[in-house]
């Protein structure tokens, strides 16, 4: 771990980032949760049993800047491999466009304007005014430059595919995204998130739960890590590449183009002071070095204290970011399917 | 602080002492709002708990 050199103002922010967010967002899982209930026609557990080749390997497919630069994709299809892909909706068009049809899409956010993005959003321009959420941080050049236009064509390439694919859908979905979901014909498998312990008697996850009778799963707080809960524990997939999963920023995104600079920026006094909030690791494959922010941190650190309850092997095939530790051994994408 | 800076005066007004420590928790706070709220719903957030749970024992 490179966690010793981290600013205690850092620190602190992480260890708060949990019951603060817990606050911010309970009302908006249950509501959803109880408006969704009407749409809960299987669950995850009505999954159909996976054939034995895509039972012994998996890949998740998240969406950090690693998989455009890895090229992992292009590797991916030229491969044949045959395992099972778990995607995410981040992920879901960039596989597509490569002629990757992963066997599953995760989506959990509950966002009420941004998530749809990912299945093409008929509400594009109004969805996007006032909101540079993706303009800022966003990766897809092509996206960022001809939006309304790749838009317009994201929204024919899911419509086409979405019902060879299953969707993995938590109970949180926006409206909008169920509607589309829906309309694109998806087959769609539901489930809760955990977010405190269902055994105590006041727990929201006990209220999600009681709306559906879902199974529900631990997240870790972003959809990268539910999908691998979902290959590890729902499939019980043995063995599992992570891949496009960086948790931080190559040294060369300027800090202007994080998640959270604005805010960051407001309430420090210099340069220095913001600098502290995005601490550096040097990835071990490589020696390259990679920076996070608090929420990137706090999505790691959960990552890893989840791996740590788990059973089988996982490998951060990413060949980038943040996301190592002595448990989770990094591989190169090439030498994981060869 | 009050204790050691005693004036021979008295003020017009009354005078109340800066409370550093309680404006630097409310900065903070700010912040994590503010930060959450950029980032949007994907935050869900986690107990450590096991990683699944099945409602079985209702």
């Amino acid at each position: 771990m490179q966690d010793k050199n981290l600013s205690v103002s850092f620190q602190n922010v992480v260890a708060q980032i949990t019951d603060i967010g817990k606050a911010w967002h309970s009302s908006d899982l249950l509501i959803n949760a109880r408006f969704n209930a009407q749409f809960v026609l299987n669950s995850i557990k009505d999954l159909p049993a996976l054939d034995k080749i895509k039972q012994k390997n998996a890949i998740v497919v998240s969406a950090g800047p690693s998989l455009h630069k890895q090229n992992v994709l292009k590797q991916l299809k030229e491969s044949h491999y045959q395992g099972t892909i778990v995607a995410i909706d981040g992920s879901l068009v960039k596989c597509l466009k490569n002629g990757i049809i992963p066997d599953y899409v995760l989506t959990l956010d509950p966002h009420p304007t941004r998530m749809i993005r990912w299945f093409g959003d008929d509400d594009f321009e109004e969805n996007t005014r006032n909101d540079d959420y993706f303009s800022r941080q966003d990766l897809d050049v092509e996206f960022r430059n001809n939006s309304i236009r790749e838009n317009e064509e994201n929204i024919a390439l899911i419509n086409k595919y979405a019902p060879e694919i299953k969707l993995i859908i938590c109970s949180s979905a926006p409206k909008n995204v169920v509607k589309r979901v829906q309309e694109a014909g998806f087959q769609m498998y539901w489930w809760n998130p955990i977010v405190d312990d269902p055994q105590q008697e006041q727990s929201l996850t006990r209220e999600i739960y009681k709306t559906n009778k879902c199974p529900c799963m631990n997240t870790g707080g972003t959809v990268g890590t539910a999908a691998w809960v979902f290959a590890n524990a729902i499939l019980n997939i043995p063995r599992i590449a992570l891949t496009g999963m960086d948790l931080g920023y190559h040294l060369d995104t300027p800090i202007e183009m994080t998640q959270t600079y604005y805010e960051l920026q407001e309430f420090v006094n210099s340069r220095d002071e913001l600098e502290a909030l995005f601490p550096k690791f040097t990835f071990p494959l490589t020696g390259e070095v990679f920076y996070t922010d608090p929420t990137y941190f706090w999505y790691r650190n959960n990552f890893l204290q989840l791996l740590e309850k788990s059973v089988g092997e996982t490998f951060n095939c990413s060949e980038a970011g943040t996301l190592f530790a002595e448990n989770l051994p990094c591989k190169s994408f090439n030498e994981y399917i060869t | 602080m009050s204790n050691l800076l005693k004036g021979n005066f008295t003020t017009k007004k009354q005078v109340e002492a800066k409370k550093e420590d309680n404006e630097s928790h409310s900065l903070q706070d700010e912040f994590k709002k503010a930060a959450l709220n950029s980032i949007g719903g994907s935050m869900v957030y986690v107990e450590r708990t096991d990683l699944t749970w099945s409602g079985d024992d209702e």
